[in-house]
Formats: C-alpha cells, structure tokens, sequence
C-alpha cells in the first residue's frame, strides 16, 4: 500500500514529519506522523468513509477534530485490548495502532444493511415503540437480539483487559480545566500567584483551539505564545500539568472526575503502568475553559463523508498538515467560516465558492474571497451534498431560490459554536439562551467554579485571554494568594464573530424529498424525525430526547441538540429558550468501567482479611470460605474425601468424641474499660452484668432501639473496671460504631473508654471431651486449669508457652468441654501448631466453619441466619435474659403488642419424618393438606445441617407459635427446588439438651 | 462531598456513615414511656434545606459528629463533635 | 475427670525449650525478599517494614488527663498531642489517634511491657503490638504513590512534619503520619490493621512499581 499521504500539505502543521507512525484500518496499512490524530491521519490517505450509521447503515465521514465526534468511532486495537466506540478524531496516532470500523457487514465499503436506509418509513421515531409491540414474548427472543445486531456500535472485547488501571487522589487550589488560550492565561495567572494549580486538558498537545489556527499573540506566532507559557508553567513546582486528562465530572464541594489517558497512545503500556488513570480533584476554585463545539447545518446529505465542520477543516489544515479535500465549498452563516476559506486556500485547495445567507458580508471578508480566486454566494444556501461514499457535489439555492450544483470533495460547514458548559449542569444549575451569540451559555454556576473564553460564550482570542487572566487570578485571590503586578492580557490580531445561524435548510419549493437532512448523526435522527416527534406531541425536550433518540449513546448531543431544540422550536411557533435544553450530567465523555475500578478488580475487588492463622490452615489443606472480609477455613479435607459432608462428618465425630480446634481469631473483639464499663453494659444488653464476677464471662444480647437483635457474643470480665467483649464476626464494625454512639451521642458522661482489639489476638477454640488435656500441654504450668479451679465460664489472663501472655475463655458454641485461648497475634501461628503437638496423642482434629455450623445447630445456638434483623429476643427463646430493672438498648420497643404476641413465628426445631430425607433452609412452613399458599405460610426455615450424631437432618427455623408445638407435624415446602416434606416440630438442641457436657 | 470533621479536617465522604436526624433525644431510664420512645425511633422530620444530623467519622476518629446541611444543596453550614467535652476540661 | 492423670508433661519442659517452639510470626511474614520492585533503576521509593514494634491504644478518662500527660513527659520526654500530630523521640512515639486516644509506639518491643506498667491507671491501656502492621515510606516519588489511594492532601503546606492522620486507602483503614525527612525528602510512618497487611501490600506493591522501589528490613534477605 501507498505509504505517500496524498492529502498531506508539503509543509506546515504542528506534526513531526521525521517520525512516521504505520498503522492498520480495517487491515490495510497506512501511514502517518507523530503528532496526528487517527482521524488525520486517515484523511493524509485519502480514507473518507470511517463507518456507518447507527439505524440506516449509512457512510459515514469524519465531522469534527474534538471530542464531540458522532461518526468516526471505531473499535480501536485488537483482541483483549479492543476498545470499542473511540472517536478516530480524538485517538492519538502510534506506530502500529490498529482500528476498524464498525458497524457494517461484510465490509464497510459494501454493507448489507444499508438497504435499512430505503425502508426509511418503518425507522423513522419511534419504531422501537410502534414496529416491535406484538406479541411480548417476541421481544426477547427475536425483536431485540435482531435489532441488537442491526443497529447497534462497536464490540466490546469479550476477554478479561490484560492492563491495569489506577485510581488517585489530587488537591489544589485552583483546578484549570482546559488548556487553550484561556486556560493556559488562567494557569499562568493563577501559578504567577504561588497557589497550588492543576491544569487538565483531554488534549495530547496543550493549546487548545489556538493549535488549529494561525494567530497572532502580541505580535508574534500564538504557537510561541503557547511555548512560553508552557515553560513559565513548567519553572513553578506547585503547577501540575495534565495533557491527556479529561475532566469529565463536577461534584459537590469541589470534587472533580478526571480520567487520564496514561498510555492510550501506545499499543501495550510500558511494564509498571497503568492504561488509564482516575483521578478525584479536590479543588478550592476552578476554572472552566473548556471551549466550543462547533455547530452543523442540517441539510439533505449533510452525512455524506466530506462533509466537515469548518473549524475542523482549519485543524486538520493547520495542526496536522492535511487537506480534507482540495476543491472546496464554505457554507458559513457567521465570519469564522471565511477563516477555513483562507487557511485552506493557503495550503493549496481551491475554493471553489463561499456561501454566506448573511444577505450583507463585511467587506474584508469578500476581498479576502476574491484574493483566493472564491467565488461569494451571499443570501444562499447548500441545499443538499450527495456523493453517497464520498462527496461529489453540493447544491447551491440562490437568494432567489434558483439551484446550481457545485462539484467537490469538501464542504466545510460553520454554523456558530456552542460553549462547551457541560460541567457547569452537572450540579442541576441549566444553560440560559443569549440571543446575542445565539447560544446556550452558562446558568448558575455550581460553587467555586467559574467559566472564561470561549466556554462562556466569549468566543474571540482577546476575550479568551483577558478572561483567562482575570478569572485565574481571582481563583487564586479567593484561596488566599495575592495577585502578582499583573501585565496587560497580550494583544491579538483581530477577528471576526459576527453570526446569523441557519439551523435547518428546507426542501426546496416542489422538491418533495431530496434525501434525509440529519440531526443527529450518531442516533441516525433527521429533521423529519423531529417533526414527527411534535406532530405525535412529543414536544417536551426530554420527551423529544427520548422518543427520537436524539443527543443519547457516546456523544450525547454534542453537536445536535442545539439543532434539534432549533426545529422543534419552529414546529411548535417558540423561541428555542421557550423550547427548553436538556441538562448535562456526567460524564462530559465516555469513562472506561476499568478506569473507575481502577486497581480493585479480581483478588483486590475488596480487601481480604486473613487471620493470624491464615498460613497454619493452609499448612493444613483448609478449604477457604469468604465471611464478610474475612476468608475463614471451612473445611479441613483429608486425601480421599471426595465430598465436602464426608469431611464436615469427620471432623463434627472428632469434636464430639475427642478434641478438634478450630480459628475463632474473625469474632470482634473490643476492650471496654472505664468505670462506668459496666453500668455502660447494662444498657446496651439486655442481660445484667454488674454482677458478673472478675474472671468470668457470660452470653450478652444487644437489640436494636427498634427492640429486634442486634448481636450477641461473650463478654468476660477482666478487672472490676475492665471488659473484653466479643461480637459476631460479620457485626463487628456494626456493632462498634453502635457502642461509640451510645456513648458518644445517648451517654457522654459516662466514664467507658472503647478500642477494638481484634487485631490484636489470635483466638482458637479447643473443643470436645479431651480439651483439657491437650490445653494443658500449652498452659504455663502455674496457672491451674482444672474444672474446679477454672469452671465453665471462667475467663482469666494466663500465661501460654512459656510466658506468653493469654487469656483463656471456658466458653462453648459447640456444647462440649470447650476453651477459647487468645494470644497475641504474632504467637497465633505457634498456638496452633503447639495445640496440635499437644493434642496428637488424642487425635486433635482441625475443623472449619461448617463442622462449627452443624454442631451449633445440634445444640440449637443461634446465629446470623436467625439474628437476620427480624428476630426479637423472644421469637428466639431468650426473652427470659431481658432484665426488667434496668433500662437498656431496645427494652421499650421490644414490648410493643406486636412483637410479644405469641403468634409470632418463634425459634424451633425440625426434623424430617423419614430420616432419610434432606432439609432445606429457605423452605416454608406449611399445614399438612393446606395448599402452599402465602395464606398458610406459617414460617421459614433458617438453618440446616446433616447431624453425623443423630444420623439425619435436622433444621432450625422460625415458626407461628411455634414453641407451644413440640410434636407436631408440619411440612417444609420448598417449591423452588421442588422440596415438599413432612417434618416433626421437636426442641431446637439435638444434642446433649441437658448441656452435662459443658460442664465436665 | 466533602466533610470536615473538627478532629480531623476535610475529607471525602466516603470516611463517614451517615444516620440521620440529629434533634431526636432518646428518652432514657425505666419512666420512659412507649410513646415517647415510639417518637425517637421513628418520627423523623425530612426538610428541603437545613437540616441537622448525626455522621459517623467510621474511617477516621471514630466521632459521632453532628453536621448541619442543606439538603437540597449539600452545602454544609457546620460540623460538630456530638460528644461535647465536660466544661473546664480541653480536647 | 482428674487433671492429675493428664498432665504428661507440662512441668517437665523447661520453659525456654518450649519457647523455642513458639516462634512469632509478624504481620509482614509474607513480604517478598528485600530487594528492588517495579521500574528498574534508581528507586523513586523506599519501602522500610517495621517489626518488632511496641504498641498500645492509650485512652484517657475524660477531664483528667493531667497524671497522663505528667507521666508520658517523665518518661518519654513526650506531650501529648490533642490535635492529630506525631511527637517523637529517639526510641518513642506518641501518635493521636481521635479525641483522647493516643498510640504509644515503642522502636524495641522488648521492655514496652514495663511501659505499659508505668502509666497503669492513668489511661485505659490496650495493647496493639500484634495487631498492626507498620511500615516506613519514603523516597522522592513516595507521594505520588501514596495519592494513589490516600483521599488526604500530603502536601507539605497541609501536612507538615509531625502530621497524622486516620483515613482510609484502598477501602483500609490507615493510621499515617510524617516523621523527620529523610535524605529524599518526607517520610511517612504507616500502620495498617494485620489481616489487611496482605491486601495493603498488594494495593501498595502495585502503586510504587511505576516509580520503583526499594523494599528493606523484611527480615529476609
């Protein structure tokens, strides 16, 4: 392939013609220079037609050179890394970019499904809502999957992204956003200061509208004016640059959303980088200087590939060293399209006519035109471009309405520009419409922003300027920086603003149709559309928005929604205020879901906990179960179980009949101390605890205030004034906070001092008939451990190893002889191991959740499944522990009538009739013959577990009445595995209910 | 949004938890009566504009704080401790 | 059941050979070596892993903290912060940790027992020596990292030699301050709460690679 660039200018151009870039589109290969964009790079080759059209398949061209580009999206690089939907106008050229085009087939050049176009009629507004109505049920099987092929954008790459992303945190004091001339006088004058500057442009290059024209700044070359104040800039340590940054959201209080474009602009990262980087600006002032968008002519054939936005033409002429088309035709309704004239006639196109609707042009302008040889139509219009995959000619509508056709390959269009205010309406504050630049411009602006240039309307190179300077200085005043001496805003040449826009070209007089006049060239939406949306009342802005499709998917509007409100306006006899605009939100651009995840995706999603004993569990083969944050041993599998409840099995026998140990280090843990600790404990349980003598510890109850169960755990007490209480692992936090505010904010003079400790220690439970014997192998031999000296629910510091201190806990959740042993952290990994060497001669088995889950429901302990925040002391069978002599935490609103009615669904047993059938948690109670029905739902079941004692399943639930039908029979109706049983209502401890064994 | 915590200084939201309503005052001890406590369990006022409530610094100095917002605007007019310290006695 | 019968032998190991069989194992027993990580060539950040600390949560009672801060200044040399800062001295630390709650930060474990015996009854004293894990961070670029995550201004102007702070970074929870600078410029003193250790370095690990670093005095070699 030719790697000659025939549409690239000899000279010029802001590219370095010593490095070219080779790249692929659609597989052939091209080449262009550093410093080009895709798009310009593709139109150095000739290559015109970049995609087709959402609806119609229609070809499509490059409009613009920003950000707002609705045609030329492409799914940029390959495999894992393709990205689909990137704007060509905005992707930075690299040796070796790889792009398509997308939504076409077979080829873009030959598209089967640009027959859509000629069934125009049956796609016009609304045809979601009006063609695909009947039957329901096509719709997900045949309407959607069909029109999700037909119409649709690029393809996401199907494959896990190989690259990494990051999050980061900045702070300033004044947040520039942009940097053309405006911005790049804002940084200065904000940096000049001494306050702390960010300065943000999406941009690779910094300079903003100023790269694409040829001025003059104080007399000189405006690209050395740019030079100058980048390296003024560079010289100050607290100014940040950001090239390559988009500011794409405003929040409260001076948070700003930027993503970073690290390495877009190479193929892979460099090893260490991120792709893209999210940054979180925290700014005391901003100010935004974020541009214009220039605006199109709706005309029929205004998509045909060449024709262009004349500011865009200047650009590509300008900054990148490319003519988009050498014969040339202007339709400007405003002085700034003469501009492209000139520029493009000086890099050697030929303009073949200027065509102006203004019926009176300033004179400088028509002696510009008849010094580059262009012929001048003032009064008319273009009434429609055709080509079809690449433009041919335009035609000419005179003053008097007479038409001539014009032959060329480049329309440039200027229609006025809009403020680029996006972020200025993502607080809800709306545009207002100045009739006098025939725009939207800023409303209220959010709190410490402010707009300069052409962002705020003010479109001219001296405006932006001045601006610039003054809003940057006063940024900087406002956070407490005096502003320097300040120079004049430099000088610029002079420029022409005046506009009288034409939003819509009409068919002429007897031509009935001519070809569709688009609006909207992203979503396909045409003029006629619009119409259609106001004859069928579809008037509103948001329901034009949403019943056409109008300013919706990438581009959002950008350079629609100004021309569409326009339409509407005329259909419906108002002014284009009256008519309405719709509000931005973020994001100004489309942000990667990578960059917002940033480094927290896979293994990093959340952050993991591992306990003290993590690494003697995996010694240990555990298999790992995620409990909140935490991963917890679930089970301990030996080589030849192949099933988990084989496993389980094993260790629950073990337990029962010798000794297992299992990591208990996940319960919170928090050290109360202070001399009301206690009287502080009588009021967030609802249990007594001034009696409790030192060294014991005793089961606690907390309530919400709406009087249903909090938490529950053992709290000991270690001195008169000193507690360790223990909460469920997944309420630790909850439960913490709790605490602080009933202290802080119910009992501020309460003398209770509160720290988590559950960092600090390791804790193991020693369970079953042989624990003492193997935790005496551990203990220091001083402390005296026998069932007398240390009885069930004594809890007492100790010493362990040798004088490694401990605190011991005789507390049972497995209903045998149990002890809870804590260390500190660093010696949890050696308790385990030094349990183990002390339990060998009895078989001391590990054992994960599970076998802890089934022997709890053996001996009917409740747990998370039954404290699910719908539960009362009572429905659990604890109402007795509720003290009546003190007030606590939830006591009056327990008692309301309906949580004490004993109809309530109350906490039982359950076991299955045949013994060889399984429970279910989840399954409903049902009356034996009563239809499963929500009418007879008398209650859930909440636990299971296979019980290798008593050899069948038993189950925990909650049940109407429940504890007043022990015997009866009842059925578990599970429907949505089919489950349909008869189970017997029995006493929820399976085991040992005497409790005989906690006590040996 | 940013809250500046009087412990701490400015910091994303993130760092907090926020509960609600800051005038409610819990009637405490045994003469409390059912209806009262009813009221300071559930009957919340939910203003457009000015609006005092309680904020937990969770990821930060653990402060129960109480901060007086605008609802409609999130602009935040103050930020207290909660928990205010014993006359005569410093931070 | 009789205890006697089941002693096998606990009165007869020496104490020390028991010890022996207790070999602690800290918070960062699952750094890699010490070594270079990330970008090659000269380190932008210098990862210094702190074992072996002393530490304890000190909470005064409200309003008579006078005995407190009499004590900690006998002892240490140290004042009691009542703002988030850091004071240091040669071998202590006294770091705020919210409204009348300090961390007391022994260099050397050994002998923080008796610290905590000194100021017995004059705060509610919790022991933290197990339960963080602690780091130095420094090195030209160790900001630029740390804004990976940290949602706190590191600026010098905001947070000067001395500042602390309880934020999060990376959904963990942080207690971060600034001790004196180094020969590349701040150094911030982390702790992280010890089960998060291993999802910290892995946040960490990968915002310093860019950067390069040094990662030292992780006890292996």
């Amino acid at each position: 392939m030719s790697t000659k660039q025939p549409f690239r200018t000899a000279d010029g151009g802001l590219i370095d013609r010593t490095q070219p870039q080779s790249f692929r589109f659609d597989g052939t290969r091209y080449e262009g220079f550093a410093g080009d964009t895709l798009a310009s790079a593709l139109l150095a080759n000739g290559v015109r037609l970049v995609g087709r059209s959402f609806k119609y398949h229609r070809p499509r061209g490059i409009l613009s050179a920003g950000p707002e580009e609705p045609n030329a999206l492409v799914e940029l690089r390959a495999g894992a890394r393709r990205e689909p939907n990137t704007r060509a106008t905005v992707t930075e050229l690299y040796h070796g970019l790889e792009a398509r085009s997308q939504n076409r087939w077979p080829s873009l050049a030959f598209d089967v499904l640009s027959i859509n176009s000629l069934l125009g009629p049956a796609l016009t507004a609304g045809f979601y809502y009006k063609t695909f109505m009947w039957p329901a049920s096509f719709w997900e099987k045949l309407y959607e999957p069909l029109i999700r092929r037909a119409a649709g954008l690029g393809r996401a790459a199907g494959h896990e992204d190989p690259d990494h992303y990051e999050k980061a945190f900045a702070f300033c004091d004044v947040l520039v956003i942009g940097g053309g001339p405006a911005g790049l006088a804002a940084a200065l004058a904000a940096g000049r200061t001494g306050a702390r500057v960010i300065l943000c442009d999406e941009d690779f290059r910094l300079g903003g509208k100023l790269l694409a024209e040829k001025r003059e700044i104080d007399a000189r070359a405006s690209s050395e004016w740019i030079a100058d104040t980048l390296a003024e800039l560079a010289g100050m340590p607290d100014v940040r640059i950001m090239a390559r940054s988009t500011v794409y959201g405003v929040y409260d209080h001076g948070i700003y959303g930027v993503i970073e474009r690290v390495n877009d602009h190479l193929p892979i990262p460099p090893a260490h980088q991120p792709r893209q980087r999210s940054w979180r600006i925290n700014a005391k002032r901003a100010v935004l200087a974020a541009g214009a968008i220039e605006r199109p002519i709706v005309f029929a054939g205004n998509d045909t590939p060449g024709v262009m936005l004349a500011g865009a033409v200047r650009a590509y002429v300008n900054r990148h060293g490319v003519l988009p088309g050498r014969e040339a035709v202007i339709f400007t309704s405003g002085d700034d399209g003469w501009a492209t004239a000139r520029d493009l006639a000086a890099a050697g196109a030929r303009i073949a006519a200027i065509v102006d609707p203004r019926p009176q042009i300033d004179a400088g302008l028509t002696a510009l035109a008849s010094r580059i040889g262009a012929r001048v139509l003032t009064g008319g219009v273009v009434s429609a471009a055709s080509g079809g995959r690449a433009l041919r000619q335009v035609t000419i509508r005179d003053a008097s309405g007479r038409e001539q056709t014009i032959a060329c390959d480049l329309l440039a269009v200027s229609n006025g520009w809009n403020p680029t205010l996006h972020l200025t309406s993502h607080q809800n504050t709306r545009p207002v419409w100045d009739e006098a630049i025939h725009a939207f411009v800023p409303g209220q602006m959010p709190a410490g922003l402010s707009v300069a240039g052409s962002a705020a309307g003010r479109f001219s190179l001296a405006q932006a300027l001045e601006d610039g300077a003054r809003l940057g200085s006063q940024a900087a005043a406002d956070c407490g920086f005096a502003p320097t001496v300040d120079a004049q805003p430099p000088k610029t040449d002079p420029e022409g603003v005046a506009l009288a826009p034409v939003w819509r070209v009409k068919d002429g007089k007897g031509r009935s149709f001519r070809g569709k006049a688009f609006v909207d060239f992203q979503n396909d939406v045409t003029d006629k559309d619009v119409e259609l949306a106001a004859r069928e009342g579809f008037k509103p802005v948001e329901h034009l928005k949403r019943y056409t499709t109008l300013g919706m998917a990438t581009d959002q509007g950008k350079t629609s929604n100004i021309a569409g409100l326009a339409i509407m306006a005329e259909q419906t006899g108002k002014t284009i205020p009256e008519t309405g605009t719709t509000i931005f939100r973020p994001p100004y651009t489309p942000v990667a879901i990578g960059a917002l995840a940033g480094h927290h995706r896979g293994q990093d999603f959340r952050p993991i906990r591992l306990t003290p004993t993590h690494q003697w569990s995996k010694d240990q083969g555990a298999v790992f179960v995620e409990a909140g944050l935490w991963l917890r041993a679930q089970y301990y599998p030996r080589p030849g179980e192949n099933d988990w409840l084989v496993t389980v099995n094993r260790e629950v026998l073990a337990v029962r009949n010798g000794v297992g140990l299992c990591d208990v280090s996940t319960l919170g843990k928090i050290d109360i101390q202070g001399a009301d600790a206690a009287g502080f404990l009588e009021r967030v349980y609802i249990n007594g605890w001034k009696a409790l003598p030192v060294g014991k510890a005793r089961y606690g109850l907390m309530l919400r205030e709406d009087g249903f169960v909090m938490d529950d755990g053992t709290t000991s007490r270690l001195a008169e004034t000193h507690f360790v209480m223990t909460t469920t692992t997944a309420n630790a936090a909850k439960v913490m906070q709790h605490l602080e505010f009933c202290h802080q904010v119910l009992w501020p003079d309460l003398d209770v001092r509160m720290v988590s400790v559950s960092e600090q220690w390791a804790q193991a439970a020693i369970a079953g008939p042989k624990a003492r014997e193997v935790l005496r192998g551990v203990v220091d031999a001083q402390h005296d451990i026998s069932n007398e000296a240390f009885p069930y629910l004594a809890a007492r510091e100790i010493t362990v190893g040798g004088g490694i201190p401990a605190r011991l806990f005789r507390i049972s959740f497995s209903g045998e002889l149990a002890y809870e042993l804590a260390v500190p952290a660093d010696h949890g990994d050696a308790m385990m191991r030094a349990l183990m060497a002390a339990g060998e001669p009895h078989g001391i088995t590990p054992y994960g959740t599970e076998a802890l889950g089934v022997m709890r429901i053996e001996k009917g302990h409740v747990a998370g499944n039954e404290l699910n925040g719908q539960t009362t002391a009572r429905d659990l069978g604890l109402g007795k522990m509720m003290s009546s002599k003190k007030d606590f935490i939830g006591r009056l609103m327990a008692g309301r009538d309906a949580l004490v009615e004993t109809g309530r669904p109350s906490f039982v047993g359950f076991k299955p009739v045949d013994p060889n059938q399984r429970l279910r948690a989840g399954a409903h109670f049902i009356g034996v013959g009563k239809p499963a029905v929500m009418e007879h739902d008398e209650g859930y079941m909440t636990s299971v577990a296979y019980s290798p004692n008593l050899k069948h399943w038993m189950g925990l639930g909650l049940l109407r009445n429940g504890a007043s039908r022990i015997g009866e029979r009842i059925r578990a109706v599970d429907p949505v595995r089919n489950g349909d049983i008869e189970v017997e209502i029995c006493n929820p401890v399976f085991v040992d209910p005497e409790g005989a064994r906690l006590h040996v | 949004m940013r809250i500046t915590c009087p412990h701490c200084g400015a910091r994303d939201v993130q760092e907090f938890t926020y509960l609600g309503d800051a005038s409610p005052s819990r009637p405490d001890g045994l003469e409390a009566t059912e209806a009262a406590m009813f009221d300071y369990v559930y009957q919340r006022e939910n203003p457009a504009g000015r609006h005092r409530e309680l904020w937990y610094h969770g990821a930060g100095c653990h402060a129960w704080l109480t901060v007086t917002r605008d609802t409609r605007t999130h602009a935040i007019e103050a930020v207290e401790p909660t928990k205010r310290p014993k006359a005569g006695t410093a931070a | 059941m009789s205890d006697a019968a089941t002693i096998p032998d606990a009165d007869t190991i020496p104490d020390a050979a028991r010890k022996l069989e207790w070999a602690p194992r800290g918070a960062w027993a699952e750094l890699p070596a010490d070594g270079h990580l990330g970008t090659p060539g000269a380190a932008g950040t210098t990862i210094t892993a702190r074992n072996g600390l002393g530490i304890a949560s000190l909470i005064a009672a409200e309003g008579s903290d006078d005995a407190l801060v009499q004590a900690l200044k006998t002892r240490f040399g140290l004042d009691l912060p009542s703002t988030p800062l850091a004071v240091r001295s040669a071998t202590h630390a006294l770091v705020w940790a919210g409204p009348g709650q300090w961390l007391l930060v022994a260099d050397d474990r050994s002998g923080f027992a008796d610290d905590l015996q000194a100021l017995s009854g004059l705060a509610a004293i919790a022991e933290q020596s197990d339960g963080r894990a602690a780091l130095t961070l420094s090195g030209p670029k160790i900001r630029d990292a740390l804004a990976k995550g940290c949602m706190i201004d590191l600026h010098p102007s905001v947070f000067p030699i001395g500042a602390a702070a309880l934020t999060s970074i990376a959904h963990i929870g942080v207690h971060l301050w600034r001790v004196a600078d180094g020969p590349d410029g701040a150094v911030f003193e982390i702790m992280v709460a010890r089960s998060m250790a291993g999802s910290f370095w892995s946040w960490l690990s990968a915002s310093v690679a860019e950067f390069g670093c040094t990662l030292a005095a992780t006890g292996r070699g």
